[in-house]
């Protein structure tokens, strides 16, 4: 079932820009960049259980360092994501060693705060952001081929959101993967049992806004526009929702959920007040009746159906 | 800058804070209220709070009804919502999962339910002004200007606040509350009626959201983002230590003077910034808020 799960992404996901138009395209890019960003949540939330609210914040960090890298100063791309990506992380472990002292709903609120104040850096920075207008972003580019269109940087947005979920499997499974969800559980039984439950934070802080980072990355490989707008408290939310109507805690949860209401939140944008309204029931009938994620709900469903 | 032009920046700066503050301290006792009995940051608050002001615009200016029936139609429809979403959605939501993370999320769902819902009413497209009742001739405190409308709405944002304590210092019902944000089981074998209490709190708090809306309304602009002031609720009840009434009053005035002194001194641009400015300080350096408790640490 999983294999056969498995082998049907890979056929859709190769079939893609041989069958389809731009708009397509564009929108895989999308998802897969969302799907990233969601993989960075739910290191944080899913396993280590810390409330990290400015998530979007570091995604736009991610953006604008990788965006100006490459346009002012003309580096190739897997160098500009890079760096994009260590700078979130960077800043990342400095929410982090801030966090350190709080937990819970001021946790929350701490990094909720940083979120708006990113967001307000974005916009205020003219020298460097563009401020409210905005910033253009130069075609990403590689030994002098130029990535210009959504097809050119499908293969890429698709190799590295391939990579992240590696990335996040591996983590998931080594020893700081059970460290994280330790932690996640009772920091002080993780405590306890020898585990160094600050550094573990840290290091989730730190991949959480590596993830967006390079998601932030990828968003640059496709667009050649950003807006600080669209890097608000309104972004974090949205991958929030999407991770915990996936199933919080579970990377296919945070896959699957990324990709699924991406799309619904995408067929809905013809009808914005609709769209509000429609988003809003989705999200409250699934903290009614399926607080576990769709896929949870599915797979409950599927075993009783095939139990009989 | 003279020394004689900051004294006046000063007194402009503390008295319009007041005035903006009061409300802020409005919505963030509405926050906390909701936060000390169920531990869920309501992030519906600013929607509650422009529904509200959009449902008193449709009764006094489209149905034409006289202000003495439109402001208690209002009051009414919010408690009502909001005690009927406690007590038809959040009850399934705590009994499907106990996390707050699925609590908070369905608040974050009933927000977008209210804008689209306001916007798809129409009312909400255009920027739309709510009309005045009280003058807005100017009166001068010291050498600071403020409207009489002003200082309506700090009167009025006071004595609110004032019946808000009494209601949880002194009734029975307020003790019923305090008791459910304590030790719900504890409560539930004193004979307190959990559910009800629950749904008795949120509609207080839309009640206090909405007379906030009330009060402010006439002074901005109203569009179906306005519940976006919600974030300085929010940062006056962060200061304020989230769990603490007192506090959430005080960081709403912290809040508003400080962001009327920010524009005053520094920059119209910096005003946004600020409060989140403050609230990283508070944290960083007292991480339960100025009124919050010390942390306990949860049992294994």
């Amino acid at each position: 079932m999983r294999i056969f799960g498995l082998l049907l992404a890979a056929i859709v996901l190769i079939a893609l820009p041989f069958f389809t138009t731009g708009y397509v395209i564009y929108l895989a890019n999308i998802l897969l960049t969302f799907t990233v960003l969601c993989l960075g949540l739910h290191i944080v939330i899913g396993e280590a259980g810390q409330f990290s609210l400015a998530h979007a914040a570091f995604y736009g960090i991610g953006i604008y360092v990788t965006g100006i890298a490459g346009t002012k100063y003309g580096l190739p791309f897997p160098v500009t994501m890079l760096i994009g990506g260590v700078a979130a992380a960077a800043v990342g472990f400095v929410i982090g060693v801030i966090a350190l002292r709080m937990r819970d709903i001021y946790l929350a609120l701490a990094t909720f705060a940083f979120g708006e104040a990113m967001q307000w850096l974005f916009q205020n920075w003219d020298a460097v952001t563009g401020g409210p207008n905005g910033l253009r972003i130069a075609p990403a580019h590689l030994f002098g081929h130029e990535f210009v269109t959504d097809k050119d940087a499908y293969p890429v947005v698709v190799l590295f959101a391939l990579l992240m979920i590696g990335l996040t499997i591996l983590i998931s499974r080594a020893r700081l993967g059970r460290a994280l969800r330790a932690v996640r559980e009772s920091e002080v039984a993780a405590q306890a049992m020898g585990i160094p439950v600050q550094r573990a934070k840290l290091l989730a802080f730190g991949l959480s806004a590596f993830f967006a980072g390079i998601a932030g990355g990828m968003f640059t490989l496709f667009s050649t526009f950003i807006h600080p707008e669209s890097l608000g408290f309104s972004t974090t939310m949205l991958a929030l929702t999407m991770v915990v109507v996936g199933g919080l805690g579970s990377i296919g949860g945070a896959v699957g959920g990324a990709i699924v209401f991406g799309l619904i939140s995408e067929l809905l944008r013809q009808a914005p007040s609709f769209q509000e309204i429609a988003y809003g029931l989705i999200l409250i009938i699934f903290m009614m009746y399926a607080p576990k994620g769709l896929f949870a709900f599915l797979a409950d469903k599927f075993g009783r159906a095939r139990h009989g | 800058m003279d020394l004689e032009l900051a004294i006046l920046f000063l007194q402009q700066g503390l008295v319009s804070g007041l005035v903006i503050g009061s409300v802020y301290a409005l919505l963030a006792l509405s926050i906390v209220m909701i936060f000390k009995t169920s531990e869920v940051p309501n992030f519906a608050a600013g929607e509650v709070f422009m529904a509200a002001a959009y449902c008193a615009l449709f009764l006094m200016v489209f149905r034409a009804l006289p202000v003495w029936l439109a402001i208690p139609l209002t009051l009414a429809t919010s408690f009502l919502v909001a005690a009927l979403f406690r007590r038809g959605v959040l009850t399934q939501v705590a009994k499907a999962s106990g996390s707050p993370v699925n609590l908070v999320i369905a608040t974050l769902g009933l927000s977008y339910v209210l804008k689209g819902l306001v916007r798809r009413t129409g009312y909400g497209d255009t920027p739309r002004s709510f009309p005045a009742l009280v003058s807005t001739d100017s009166v001068m405190i010291g050498q600071a200007s403020l409207t009489r409308l002003d200082m309506a709405i700090f009167v009025a944002a006071v004595v609110v606040m004032a019946a808000v304590f009494w209601l949880f210092a002194y009734t029975k019902v307020g003790r019923s509350m305090r008791a459910v944000g304590m030790n719900p089981k504890a409560a539930r074998l004193m004979g307190v009626n959990i559910e009800r209490v629950h749904m008795l709190v949120w509609g207080l708090s839309a009640v206090i959201s909405a007379i906030a809306a009330l009060l402010i309304a006439p002074k901005i602009l109203m569009t179906a983002e306005m519940g976006s002031v919600v974030t300085m609720a929010f940062a006056a009840a962060i200061v304020g230590g989230f769990t603490s009434l007192p506090g959430a009053v005080v960081g709403g005035f912290v809040i508003g003077i400080v962001e009327n002194l920010v524009g005053l001194f520094i920059s119209s641009r910096a005003i946004v910034v600020a409060p989140f400015l403050v609230i990283m300080l508070v944290l960083i350096f007292r991480p339960q808020g100025l009124f919050g408790g010390r942390f306990a640490i949860k049992k294994v």
